[in-house]
């Protein structure tokens, strides 16, 4: 089998998120892939919709629930559109897990911070399961997450579940104008929403993932509250094709992302060439 | 390393006695020019002629290659694999810019993942050099640190001399290759004749353009953002025809083909960072927008990023992409261009 060769899985269960984002639940055919698969929050995987190609997103189950993984997709191109032609029970393609991963062990002790904006979130719900599942080993837990418009908030029924939980405080905003009438939430742009619900950067860890323009005006003020740019963790998301540091298409100057990332400290970031 | 001498018979009966031999050939639609191309007699092969218009790439990470094919019924899918191991061959007369490309290229190849496709023909292949006699006002192998008579990459070197050839072995792989050949002990004459056309060989490149330095890789690093990168690129119509000659270029794309209703392969074709859409994201973003901007990663990728990651320059000058390049863009010159660059702001940090 060539590193080019993805392992088959099945779908087993569709979540239409909002009118264009889906999340599939897919397990690997194959037994032994099924019982040996292991992974680690924040990396990704090449999936393939046969016919059409491969798409790179990251895994977006966390890796403490064993026996399947899943990933959420925006129908955007060629790849995302078959994807989303497909039913449960029909056969995808996926390579990985490839990439780094966010620091998990490094973090149980501590706080942590988590903010996404949109489909940003996927990557961060990996984070988020991945600490919830281990709650009693990290301190306090909050989640800033937030979308253009009510109707683009992804993971609903996870976001009903946390908004419930007494261990965690969760702060939901959407963009002024993207408010429904029976909106509970924020009428906030992230960094302002990341401002009013964060108060101190003591002993925690933040991640963060989404639209470049968010994490952009979304580091300042994690800056302002005493973050350190070692302590705040995201993710870039480039073109990538093969995933194995081959193709040539991630890389900002001598930073590979599919094999140095996708998991950066905004220390690392800043570091960079500004190609991205 | 041994020398031996090998007659035009010794290496005719080597050729007949191999399957397969891929040589210079001359070209059909240029008899100036010459191609890489399978032979089936020593007296095929084109000696001494121009530099082959591409370089060795295809024949190891071909243009276009099926990495899987699949069959897909409602049932689900079927995936058939693709051997990984490679028909034997011999590479003969390779020009030693294109035997040390392969094994620049292999660093990449093997970089914590190994791609079996590329060393599956890798492995299958003896190269067999020859001194180069080739070369023009667009060769610049020995400002990278290689030469017309490098020994890299291949098994066997071979110089010509009085009535055939004198081959240094450099590899196992090259001992095996002349193990059943009828070749004799190197005189002492045929040795120093080797050794005087290697020095005229090199002569002959040697003043093309200036060394680079080593702490160029450095320098490129830092002045990511110079002003000269804006202006640099002017020229370029992000063709991608340097990419496609260039022996160690070896960034590609993986696109599905579906042939029938239920059939089709998965394939991997030859890309270039020359191109627009070659980074373009989904959302419509591109982080390289500008052909000055995609030039840069040609040149930080060859001369800085390669270096960094893996010890090695991704340029063997060859010079092949001077000579396609529609618009004019020579890369010694632009090297010496950004060199001197260097130097300026070194005598300044220096001052």
């Amino acid at each position: 089998m060539n590193i080019y060769q993805p392992h088959l899985m099945r779908i087993v269960e569709i979540t239409d998120e909002t009118v264009d984002t889906r999340t599939l639940k897919l397990e690997f055919k194959a037994p032994e892939m099924a019982r040996e698969f292991q992974f680690s929050a924040g990396q990704f995987g090449e999936y393939s919709a046969f016919g059409e190609g491969e798409s790179t997103f990251c895994i977006a189950s966390s890796p403490t629930r064993k026996g399947y993984i899943e990933c959420s997709f925006k129908s955007t191109g060629k790849v995302t559109q078959a994807l989303r032609r497909l039913g449960v029970g029909d056969t995808v393609g996926f390579r990985g897990p490839y990439g780094n991963h966010f620091p998990i062990e490094e973090m149980k002790g501590h706080s942590v911070v988590f903010i996404a904006g949109g489909i940003g979130l996927a990557p961060v719900r990996c984070a988020i399961w991945n600490v919830l599942d281990l709650r009693d080993q990290f301190k306090d837990v909050t989640i800033v997450y937030g979308a253009r418009t009510v109707g683009d908030l992804v993971y609903k029924r996870e976001l009903e579940e946390w908004s419930r939980r007494a261990d965690l405080r969760l702060c939901l905003a959407v963009d002024p104008g993207g408010e429904t009438p029976d909106w509970k939430g924020e009428v906030a742009r992230i960094p302002s929403a990341v401002e009013k619900a964060v108060t101190t950067a003591e002993d925690t860890f933040a991640i963060l993932c989404g639209p470049p323009i968010m994490i952009k005006f979304t580091l300042p003020v994690l800056a302002k509250l005493g973050f350190a740019a070692e302590r705040i963790y995201t993710t870039l998301e480039n073109r990538m094709k093969c995933g194995l540091g081959k193709c040539g298409r991630c890389n900002i100057g001598a930073t590979y992302v599919c094999k140095d990332g996708p998991v950066f400290t905004a220390a690392e970031m800043g570091r960079m060439p500004q190609e991205f | 390393m041994t020398q031996r001498f090998l007659s035009h018979a010794d290496l005719a009966a080597l050729v007949a006695a191999h399957k397969r031999v891929i040589a210079p050939v001359r070209a059909k639609d240029d008899a100036r020019q010459t191609d890489y191309l399978p032979i089936q007699a020593l007296a095929d092969a084109a000696l001494g002629a121009a530099l082959p218009r591409r370089s060795l790439k295809e024949y190891f990470l071909p243009p276009t290659e099926v990495l899987l094919s699949y069959r897909q019924t409602k049932e689900g899918v079927e995936i058939k694999e693709v051997p990984t191991q490679a028909q034997p061959q011999v590479i003969l007369f390779a020009s030693p810019c294109d035997a040390a490309a392969l094994e620049v290229v292999d660093k990449v190849m093997d970089w914590q993942y190994r791609d079996e496709l590329w060393f599956g023909r890798r492995e299958a292949t003896t190269i067999v050099g020859l001194l180069c006699s080739s070369m023009d006002s667009s060769c610049f192998c020995s400002a990278i640190g290689l030469g017309p008579d490098s020994p890299r990459g291949s098994d066997v070197l071979l110089t010509q001399v009085e009535g055939g050839y004198l081959a240094q072995v450099i590899t196992p792989k090259g001992e095996a290759l002349l193990a059943h050949c009828a070749a004799t002990e190197a005189s002492a004459a045929a040795v120093a004749q080797a050794e005087t056309a290697r020095k005229q060989a090199r002569e002959k490149v040697e003043n093309n353009a200036p060394a680079i330095p080593n702490e160029f890789g450095a320098w490129l690093e830092e002045n990511f953002d110079h002003p000269a990168w804006k202006t640099m690129a002017l020229r370029c119509h992000g063709c991608g025809a340097c990419a496609s000659v260039c022996p160690t270029c070896h960034c590609f794309d993986i696109v599905d083909e579906h042939d029938s209703s239920e059939e089709g392969v998965r394939r991997r074709n030859w890309d270039s960072c020359q191109t627009a859409k070659f980074t373009l994201q989904a959302s419509g973003y591109n982080p390289r927008q500008s052909q000055s901007e995609r030039f840069r990663q040609r040149i930080q990728h060859k001369f800085s990023i390669y270096p960094k990651r893996f010890g090695e320059i991704l340029c063997t000058g060859c010079g092949r992409c001077c000579r396609v390049c529609a618009g004019g863009m020579n890369l010694p010159e632009i090297l010496g261009g950004l060199i001197a660059l260097a130097k300026k702001d070194q005598g300044e940090s220096g001052q």
